[in-house]
C-alpha cells in the first residue's frame, strides 16, 4: 500500500513516515502543496494525508484539484484549526476524514486503515454479518451468539453493528464517538468505554471465546479470537 | 397587505385625513358658488323691478307697457319672465301666458314653475320672481332659473368627481408609498436577521438616488468595518490555533516516537504518559476556546439546520448514563416529543454536553440530575437541573465569562469554559439563557435554562 503525506511540519512527519512504515506502508513524503500535487499525480498513491495549511498550494485547493482530475484515491485531512466549520470545509473539499492536531499516532494508523479497507471494500455491506458465532442482522435488528438471543439497546446494537463491519479492524474511541454517536468533539471523560463494557458483558460473558478486545492505547477491536490478529 | 402593518396603518390615516381635507375644501367652494349665483340672480331681479318701478313713475302704465314688450323680446330668451295685470286681473303684457297659479312665497320672493313642451317633451322650468303692487296693477319680474340649476348641477357633480379622483389618487400613492417602505423595511429586516445569525458578509439592500430613507449605505459602512473586524479576530484565532497546535503537534508525535524505543516499565513512560495526558488537557482548552471564539464571531458562516433537541437529549442522556450511574447518580431523560430548533448540531450538543459534564461533576453521589426538553409556547426549551450546591446567585453571570470558576471548585477538574461555550452557542442561536435554584430557594441544586425558537418538525425527505 502507497500512501502519500503532504505536511510542511518536516519533524513532525518523520514520525509520521516512521510510524506508518512500521505498520507496513510505503510512504513518500512532500512538504509543500505543489510538489504534493505533482508527486500525487506521478505515483498515484492508495492514500493521501494532507495537511490542511500548505505552503505554495493550500490542502483544500490540493484535494480539489485531484478529485478534478477524477482521483478517487481516500484523502484524510489534517488540520490545526478543528473548527466545526473547519471539519465541514475539508468534507467538503472531498477529504474523507478529519483529523485534528496535534493527534495520537494509534488515532492516525487506525483512521488510515479504516480508509484504506473502505477503499478496497472490505467495509461488508451485507444485512446478516457474522463473526465467529456471533451473528447480527440489520434488517431484523436481532443479535445471536451461539444461537442464543441477546438483547441490546438501540445504541449498543448501533455500536456492534459498526464494529462487526469492520471486523479484525482497530476502532477508535474517537471514531466511535464520530460514527454512532455523531459528535465531532472530545467530552472530557472516557464515555465510551462504559459502552464497550457493557456491549462486552452482553455478547462476551458466558462464552469461552471473547471477540471484543480492546487495544491498549488505541481502541477497541472485534476479532474471532482463534484467528491470529 | 396587513392591517396590522404601521406603513399600511399610516396609509390609511393619511388618506383618512386626505378626504376629510380635500372634501371640506371642494364641498365648501361648491356651496359659495352656489350662494353667489343665487345672490347675483335676486340681485338681476331686485334691479329689474327697480327698473321697472321708474319706468312706471316716469310714463305710467302706457310706458311700462311699451318697456315689458320690448324686454319680453329682448330678454325673454335669456330667461327673463314678466307679466303685467291690471286691477281686473286682464294681461296688459308679458311673456306669461297666465299669472302662476301656484306662486309658492319665499320671504319677499316667490317660486312657481312653467311648464313648457320643447323638442316633443314636457319640462319643467322653476321660476324665482318678485311682485311688484303699481296702484292696483300686479307685475311679476322673474328669472328662470333652469339654467342656473342646471350649471349647479354640473358643478356639483364635478365637484363630487374631483373629490372622488382625488381620494383614489391618494389611495393610490399611499398604497404605492406604502408598499414602497414596507417592502423597504422588510428588506432591512432580512438583512438584519440573517447578519445576526452570522451571515456578516450580507448588506442591506441599497436603492438608487441618495434621499433621507437610504440609512442602508451607512448601515452597510459599518457592517464593512465589524466584518472586518470580525474577520481579524477570526485570523487572530486562526493563526494562534494553528501557532499552538503546531508545536504540541511537534512535542507530542516527538513523545509517542520515544515512548516506542522505551523499555516497557521504564520510569520515564510514565512521565511521557502523563505529559500526553496534560497535553490533551490543553488541547480541549484550547479547542473549547477556538470554538467559544467562533461561536460569538457568527458561528463562521455554516448554515443553520433543523436539530430535534429532543432526540439529542435522548441520546447524549444514553451516552452519559453508565457515568452518571458510575459516580452513583441518577440520570433522567425527558424528552418525548420531538422539539425542532435551527441551529448547528455540534454546537448544540457541545452545550448539552457541558451541562451534563458540569452536573455530573459537581453533584454528589446520590443526588439527581435531569435533562428534559419541551415546547414551551413557540419556544423549545431544554433544562438541566440537578440537586447538587448549586451556583450562588451573584456567581452566575460572572461563571459565564470565560475560565471563571467558583473558588469552592478550584481544586476540581476542568477548564471554566464550559459554561462560557454554552453562552455563546445560546447567543449565537438568539436563545435565552438562565440559571436559577432547581429547588426554589438558595443552595437547593441548580437549573439550567436554555430556550430557542422552535421550528416546526421537518417533512423527512
Amino acid at each position: 500500500m502507497q500512501i502519500l503525506l503532504v505536511e510542511d511540519d518536516v519533524e513532525a512527519a518523520g514520525h509520521i513516515v516512521t510510524a506508518l512504515r512500521e505498520a507496513g506502508y510505503s510512504v513518500q513524503h512532500c512538504a509543500d502543496g505543489r510538489e504534493g500535487l505533482a508527486a500525487a499525480h506521478q505515483v498515484r498513491p492508495d492514500l493521501l494525508i494532507v495537511d490542511r495549511m500548505l505552503p505554495q498550494l493550500d490542502g483544500l485547493a490540493l484535494v480539489q484539484a485531484l478529485r478534478g482530475d477524477g482521483a478517487l484515491m481516500p484523502v484524510l485531512v489534517l488540520s490545526a484549526l478543528g473548527t466545526v466549520d473547519d471539519r465541514v470545509e475539508g468534507l467538503r473539499a472531498g477529504g474523507d476524514d478529519y483529523l485534528v492536531k496535534p493527534f495520537a499516532l494509534a488515532e492516525l494508523l487506525a483512521r488510515v486503515e479504516a480508509l484504506l479497507r473502505r477503499a478496497s471494500g472490505d467495509v461488508r455491506h451485507v444485512g446478516v454479518l457474522r463473526v465467529a458465532d456471533l451473528e447480527l442482522n440489520v434488517l431484523a435488528r436481532r443479535v445471536t451468539r451461539g444461537g442464543k438471543e441477546i438483547s441490546l439497546t438501540a445504541k449498543e446494537f448501533q455500536l456492534l453493528e459498526f464494529l462487526m463491519r469492520r471486523v479484525g479492524q482497530v476502532v477508535t474511541r474517537t471514531m466511535l464517538l464520530e460514527s454512532v454517536w455523531n459528535l465531532h468533539f472530545d467530552p472530557q471523560t472516557n464515555l465510551i468505554d462504559v459502552h464497550i463494557s457493557r456491549l462486552r458483558q452482553a455478547i462476551d460473558k458466558g462464552f469461552d471465546t471473547p471477540l471484543l478486545h480492546t487495544i491498549r492505547g488505541s481502541g477497541y477491536v472485534l476479532r474471532d479470537g482463534e484467528l491470529a490478529g | 397587505m396587513r392591517l396590522r402593518s404601521s406603513t399600511v396603518r399610516l396609509g390609511l390615516l393619511y388618506l383618512l385625513g386626505g378626504v376629510f381635507g380635500v372634501g371640506a375644501l371642494l364641498w365648501t367652494v361648491f356651496l359659495l358658488t352656489e350662494r353667489a349665483m343665487d345672490r347675483q340672480v335676486d340681485l338681476v331681479i331686485e334691479t329689474e323691478a327697480e327698473s321697472l318701478r321708474e319706468e312706471y313713475r316716469g310714463g305710467g302704465l302706457q310706458r311700462l307697457v311699451e318697456v315689458l314688450d320690448q324686454r319680453t323680446d329682448d330678454w325673454g330668451r335669456l330667461g327673463a319672465v314678466y307679466i303685467l295685470l291690471d286691477p281686473q286681473g286682464t294681461q296688459l303684457a308679458g311673456n306669461l301666458s297666465a299669472w302662476p297659479r301656484q306662486l309658492v312665497p319665499e320671504g319677499n320672493w316667490s317660486r312657481f314653475q312653467i311648464n313648457a313642451v320643447e323638442r316633443g317633451r314636457e319640462i319643467a322650468h322653476p321660476v324665482r320672481a318678485a311682485v311688484v303692487e303699481l296702484d292696483g296693477n300686479r307685475l311679476l319680474v322673474g328669472t328662470d332659473l333652469s339654467d342656473r340649476m342646471r350649471f349647479t348641477a354640473r358643478l356639483r357633480a364635478t365637484t363630487l368627481w374631483g373629490i372622488l379622483t382625488t381620494v383614489a389618487l391618494m389611495a393610490l400613492i399611499g398604497w404605492w408609498f406604502s408598499r414602497r417602505v414596507a417592502g423597504r423595511v422588510r428588506g432591512v429586516a432580512q438583512a438584519c436577521a440573517s447578519i445576526i445569525s452570522g451571515d456578516l458578509a450580507r448588506r442591506l439592500p441599497v436603492e438608487d438616488g441618495h434621499d433621507e430613507l437610504d440609512l442602508a449605505t451607512a448601515v452597510n459602512g459599518m457592517l464593512d468595518r465589524i466584518e472586518q473586524q470580525t474577520q481579524a479576530v477570526r485570523t487572530t484565532f486562526d493563526s494562534a490555533a494553528h501557532d499552538l497546535r503546531a508545536p504540541m503537534y511537534r512535542i507530542r508525535s516527538r513523545l509517542e516516537a520515544a515512548m516506542i524505543d522505551l523499555p516497557p516499565g521504564a520510569p520515564a513512560q510514565a512521565a511521557m504518559q502523563a505529559t500526553i495526558a496534560d497535553l490533551e488537557r490543553v488541547q480541549r482548552t484550547l479547542a473549547m476556546l477556538l470554538q467559544i471564539a467562533q461561536a460569538e464571531a457568527g458561528g463562521g458562516g455554516a448554515q443553520a439546520e433543523p436539530v430535534d433537541l429532543a432526540q439529542m437529549a435522548r441520546e447524549l442522556g444514553e451516552l452519559y448514563a453508565p457515568e452518571a450511574r458510575e459516580r452513583g447518580l441518577l440520570l433522567q431523560v425527558n424528552a418525548q416529543q420531538p422539539a425542532f430548533v435551527a441551529g448547528q448540531h455540534q454546537l448544540l450538543a457541545q452545550l448539552c454536553t457541558n451541562l451534563l459534564e458540569n452536573a455530573i461533576k459537581y453533584v454528589p453521589a446520590g443526588g439527581h440530575v435531569e435533562l428534559h426538553v419541551w415546547h414551551e409556547g413557540p419556544r423549545v426549551s431544554l433544562t438541566v437541573s440537578d440537586d447538587g450546591p448549586g451556583i450562588p446567585s451573584e456567581a452566575r453571570a460572572m461563571l459565564l465569562l470565560p475560565f471563571r470558576r467558583l473558588d469552592r471548585d478550584a481544586q476540581a477538574p476542568g477548564s471554566g469554559l464550559g459554561l462560557s461555550l454554552v453562552a455563546a452557542v445560546v447567543r449565537l442561536h438568539q436563545g435565552t439563557l438562565e440559571l436559577e435554584d432547581a429547588g426554589g430557594e438558595a443552595g437547593t441544586g441548580l437549573r439550567v435554562k436554555c430556550s430557542f425558537a422552535s421550528l416546526p418538525v421537518p417533512v423527512p425527505d
